[in-house]
């Protein structure tokens, strides 16, 4: 039963992926194609160069050096009518193949855009796991006791603070951050992942590390945890008026039982849809957020490659963030499924 | 008890009221009304509405709040702030401060003097400064109307007696014309330096860098050992002696005025292109309440439609709508946005469609599950006996119930669109014929205000944002209190 | 024969924002062994809330604010929240609740729920656990199978059968059932009503039986209190009350009067006009006076105090009292 559901929506998703990465071909063709037509250029000057052409002409030359654009214009389908040309884009970014950058180059020196994202993903995934890790904590914790204590002093300052940080942008508060605990009391670094010079040793290089988050999860940590446990409270309220919370404590159910063990567990599938969903949203728009740092993730590489106009890093990075965007969404829905007994067992009997 | 109200169809004359009440909009009324009173009781629900009356009494008397009414349109437009200081911190901060900055002067009706000779006239001209502060100008300029032939000399005379030459030029100029003259840059920078040195210690000589002088730091110092590395403020009568040869018959300066660029400015102080900030924060006020609401709007509006319409019909048309749902839903908004705005650099009216085209998808799953419970009620069964068409059962019986619903969604969808405008701005891909707080922090963080620590262009406009922000969330979440009976809590 | 329950002079009240709401406003009756003591009335007339009393959990923001429940000898109110949860909830007096379908918490499944509330009050291993609840299971009328389903894959009657074993397996003295089978069709009401009096029979048991559906309570109960507005119309037997002859309370002959007989054919249903009071500001004098068809000036005025009319009868109502 679960099985089913499970396996229905993985490949639900990846339909949807494919329909995305199609439209992105649609919207964004036009500009790939130049970029494409100009690093095929590159190309073919850099494949006469290392040709001895003493023997020909200047008109054969020309004559060549067209025939031979004309072939790579055949193999990238620069020919074929428009939606033709978009599903082979298309079907190159679902295959991963996202081409070389244009300026972008990897810390190794490459130009290959999938290994360029490649190196940029776990690293934006370090910081938002653990900055995700941090606010679910506390706004577990900090939902349950608002819960507990609902419309009294705790509660309802808690709330407050969280409609007051609720616009607040948080590359703005990481600039302040910034400015005051990194420029104007040099306290913590400014950006980056490491020191440069990275320091000697895998326990140094480990602290450094460590020392460079700290101002970007104490930002995100700032803003995000209010939000979260205003939702966990509400749901666990909502949960504690259930009939079956009432029939537990009837039932001689001490106190820590009943809000822990039942409804908690109940409220489980709405609190974690609730978490993975607060991660997706710092996720997608931390990218900014990324960038005040310096921290060379997925976000910074959006920057970096917009400064520089870099097309095919832009387009690989935007579908790999649609991708694990979406696979947030389908590990939700998993989740979800695993914790609701309704889904995960099925219908009536 | 329950009055239920079959609708019914009839032939509606103006001016007369059919008897049977044909639909929910009836309940709205009684029920908005209600919704008010317990609106009314929640204090930040409250206070959310004067912030939000505050913000639109700011945006109806924008032009008398600031001193520069049209920054909006001019933003872009050096002239307009020409006159201004450059990096000017808040004038208030001179309260607080340990050390006073200059403040921002115009030094008008000095003492002329004018000799007419055959060929020429010579005018000397005398303005008068008292400074008095720690931190001094960060520089001069003479402003004017001049004609004809002209040649200027502007020399300091400090309290100590000494003088030093500012300004030596010629200038030409065929009609009458307005002269802006900033007495500094690199000739100021010399001939700091070279006052400078007859002062200080070799020593501080050698370690002084010649570029990075700050001419009028010295210029207001005491003359004195250190002067090149730490001025001391010299405070006293300072007075700027303008000497004008005008040659020709028809060569003339008239109405001549000294700005002196102070250290501090205006309510939120200058940018590094001379822009009050204040000025500037207060026009892209109107700008973000443009957006947000209709942004906020134009996707509550389909996004609600959108839902009730899907689990009106139900079947394969509810099944295909929540499909194409499925899609919008699973896209990352803004890394698309911003790729989006760097490919194709929309205009304000472009970002906004840009923006509800994504942000509908949020009332829908809601709304939905709301729309398929109404859907099972018997008025619904009984309109569509009575062979009312689709279109009215849906906005007639079914959307009523939901505006309260929408209107939460609203309050709580326009934050978030005015952070996603500021986020593309700041990235620089935002519309620049108008100015909106997230350009203002563009050009912040790309004029090194942080590293500067300009904290009065940094704050202000993330402060506001956040401001506005929270002025509608106190907004969304009291009504979202009210709407949801499961979290009273007393 | 002797009162297992005694309950004197109880009052609950609500305390909301717009003052306090008399759920229960000084009722006194008692619960003999073995017996089956109904207990009706309108929509909001205090029969939940006086269920909720019982166990000592008043709904928020309901508070008990006076009176006794003597259980077994002693005051129960007077014991702290601990002792309340460890003694006397489900050891004492349990409760089958009415809305079967959503009693059940959905996360868990059948048999973790039993054994928690089993092993909460005995110590039991698991086996013993195990035992007991099969047992209880089996009396119900349900197979073994359902233990290891969630809430949600039962029907309706599976689901008030569980509930029933729950309240019955550590054997109180007294359960109390809130509209056991208002939830439910008709053929399984009746399997369910059937069960009750079995069990009642085989176990000893006493019950509280709330519900509104007099038909029903003519079925199970031995002796039946009539609440109105929070407090007691009347109280008698089956008999007294169910039986064509006699003085009742014009409350009670209304209600009666608007149940449909089966083999009577009546023209029109009698229906009591009006709504029940308000129970922030109860009228004065006898709580029913403005909806009573035969009214006095006194009823108006001064409240009529529960008399016995007969043995093992008492009636609230003036008109009564004269006649």
């Amino acid at each position: 039963m679960y099985g089913r559901y499970a396996v229905k929506r993985i490949i639900y998703g990846i339909i949807t992926y494919m329909v995305i990465i199609f439209i992105f071909s649609m919207l964004f063709n036009t500009v790939v194609e130049t970029t494409l037509r100009s690093l095929l250029e590159e190309r073919l000057q850099g494949e006469f160069l290392q040709m001895d052409l003493g023997n020909y002409s200047a008109e054969q030359i020309t004559e060549l050096k067209a025939q031979r654009r004309d072939q790579l214009y055949r193999m990238h389908h620069l020919y074929s009518p428009f939606i033709v040309r978009v599903f082979w884009r298309a079907y190159n970014t679902i295959t991963f193949n996202f081409g070389q950058s244009t300026n972008v180059t990897s810390s190794s020196g490459e130009r290959d855009v999938g290994m360029i994202i490649a190196e940029a993903v776990p690293r934006t995934a370090l910081l938002f796991t653990v900055a995700a890790v941090i606010n679910i904590t506390l706004f577990i914790f900090l939902g349950i006791k608002k819960a507990q204590k609902a419309g009294k002093m705790f509660d309802q300052s808690t709330s407050i603070i969280t409609m007051v940080v609720f616009g607040m942008p948080s590359w703005w508060l990481a600039m302040l951050l910034i400015m005051f605990l990194s420029y104007v009391i040099p306290l913590f670094p400014s950006g980056g992942m490491f020191s440069t010079p990275p320091p000697e040793g895998s326990w140094a290089r480990l602290v450094d590390l460590l020392y460079h988050m700290i101002l970007p999860v104490l930002t995100l940590v700032l803003l995000r945890a209010w939000g979260g446990a205003y939702l966990i409270r509400n749901i666990v309220l909502g949960t504690l008026q259930e009939d079956y919370i009432m029939s537990a404590r009837a039932r001689g159910l001490p106190e820590q039982k009943v809000l822990y063990g039942h409804t908690l567990r109940s409220a489980a599938p709405p609190i974690a849809t609730m978490a993975v969903m607060s991660l997706l949203i710092s996720f997608s728009g931390g990218l900014i957020f990324e960038g005040i740092f310096s921290w060379p993730g997925m976000g910074n590489l959006f920057w970096v490659a917009l400064q520089q106009y870099d097309i095919p890093v832009l387009m690989g990075n935007l579908a790999v963030t649609t991708l694990l965007y979406m696979s947030g969404l389908i590990f939700l829905d998993l989740i979800y499924g695993l914790l609701d007994p309704r889904i995960k067992v099925g219908g009536k009997a | 008890m329950n009055k239920e109200q079959i609708p019914v169809k009839r032939d509606y004359k103006p001016g007369k009221i059919a008897t049977a009440q044909p639909s929910r909009w009836r309940d709205l009324g009684v029920s908005l009304r209600g919704f008010w009173k317990e609106f009314s009781q929640i204090k930040y629900g409250v206070a959310g509405l004067i912030l939000l009356a505050i913000f639109f009494l700011m945006i109806v008397f924008e032009p008398w709040l600031i001193p520069f009414p049209e920054a909006s349109e001019r933003w872009r437009d050096i002239s307009y702030w020409d006159s201004n200081p450059r990096n000017a911190a808040p004038g208030w901060i001179n309260w607080f401060a340990r050390q006073k900055g200059a403040t921002h002067q115009y030094l008008r009706d000095p003492i002329l003097e004018v000799e007419e000779q055959a060929r020429f006239k010579v005018i000397k001209g005398t303005f008068s400064y008292d400074y008095r502060f720690d931190l001094p100008p960060t520089g001069l300029s003479l402003r004017g109307l001049g004609k004809g032939d002209l040649r200027l000399t502007v020399r300091l005379e400090r309290p100590d007696g000494q003088e030093i030459e500012l300004y030596k030029d010629s200038l030409r100029r065929r009609n009458e014309d307005e002269l802006k003259l900033p007495l500094g840059g690199l000739q100021a920078a010399s001939t700091a330096f070279e006052f400078g040195q007859s002062y200080d210690s070799a020593e501080n000589v050698k370690r002084v860098n010649r570029h990075m002088i700050r001419p009028y730091n010295i210029f207001f110092a005491r003359a004195q050992e250190g002067i090149l590395l730490k001025p001391e403020p010299l405070p006293g009568e300072y007075k700027i002696h303008l000497d004008v040869v005008a040659i020709g018959q028809d060569a003339y300066i008239k109405d001549p005025y000294l700005i002196v660029s102070g250290r501090v400015f205006g309510l939120l102080g200058t940018d590094n292109s001379r822009r009050d900030i204040w000025s500037g924060v207060v026009a892209g006020i109107k700008w973000a309440m443009f957006i947000g609401l209709l942004t906020a709007f134009i996707s509550v509006v389909i996004g609600v439609t959108y839902g009730v319409t899907s689990a009106y019909f139900g079947g394969w048309i509810d099944s295909m709508m929540m499909r194409i749902f499925e899609v919008f839903v699973s896209i990352p908004i803004l890394p698309v946005l911003i790729v989006l705005s760097a490919v194709f650099k929309p205009t304000i009216w472009l970002l906004i469609f840009m923006m509800t085209v994504f942000f509908w998808t949020g009332p829908v799953r809601t709304v939905r599950s709301i729309g398929m419970q109404i859907r099972e009620e018997t008025y619904i069964e009984a309109a569509y006996a009575l062979n009312a068409s689709h279109a009215r059962i849906i906005f007639k019986h079914m959307v009523p119930q939901l505006i309260p619903y929408a209107f939460a969604t609203m309050a709580l969808a326009v934050p978030r669109a005015i952070i996603f405008e500021a986020s593309i701005s700041l990235l620089g891909f935002g519309d620049a014929s108008i100015v909106t707080w997230g350009q203002i922090l563009h050009d912040a963080m790309n004029g090194g205000a942080i590293l500067q620590g300009l904290w009065w262009w940094v704050i202000p406009p993330g402060l506001t944002i956040a401001l506005m922000s929270m002025t509608f969330a106190f907004i969304g979440f009291s009504m979202d209190k009210i709407l949801n009976p499961k979290l009273k809590t007393r | 024969m002797g009162r297992i329950l005694e309950v004197n002079n109880l009052k609950l009240y609500y305390y909301t924002a717009r003052g306090p709401v008399r759920g229960v406003d000084d009722i006194s009756f008692h619960l003999n062994k073995g017996e089956t003591l109904g207990v009706v009335g309108e929509s909001g007339c205090g029969k939940t809330t006086l269920g909720t009393a019982l166990l000592n959990m008043p709904s928020p923001p309901g508070r008990i604010v006076g009176g006794e429940i003597v259980l077994a000898g002693s005051d129960i109110l007077q014991l702290n929240e601990k002792q309340i949860r460890q003694q006397i909830r489900w050891e004492k007096i349990s409760m089958v609740f009415q809305g079967a379908m959503n009693c059940l918490t959905p996360v868990y499944t059948i048999e973790k729920q039993m054994l928690e509330t089993l092993q909460e009050h005995r110590e039991m291993d698991e086996a013993a656990a195990g035992e007991r609840i099969r047992k209880y299971i089996a009396y119900v009328g349900l197979s073994d199978d359902v233990l290891r389903r969630y809430p949600h894959e039962l029907s309706g009657g599976m689901k008030q059968r569980i509930v029933i074993a729950t309240a019955l397996f550590l054997e109180p003295e007294v359960v109390i059932c809130d509209e056991p089978t208002t939830a439910l069709d008709v053929v399984v009401q009746a399997q369910i009503i059937n069960l009750l009096k079995e069990l009642k029979e085989q176990l000893g048991l006493s019950f509280i039986f709330i519900t509104h559906d007099l038909a029903t309570e003519a079925e199970v109960a031995d002796r039946i209190l009539v609440m109105y507005a929070g407090k007691i119309a009347e109280i008698g037997t089956n008999q007294q009350i169910y039986g064509q002859e006699g003085q009742i309370h014009p409350y009670t002959r209304g209600l009666l009067g608007a149940t449909p007989r089966l083999r009577e054919k009546v023209a029109k249903l009698d229906f009591i006009p009006g709504t029940p009071p308000n129970l922030l500001h109860p009228p004065a004098g006898c709580r029913f006076h403005l909806r009573c068809p035969v009214v006095m000036e006194r009823c108006s005025v001064e409240e009529p105090p529960l008399k016995e009319i007969e043995a093992e009868h008492k009636i609230a109502c003036w008109r009564c009292f004269d006649e």
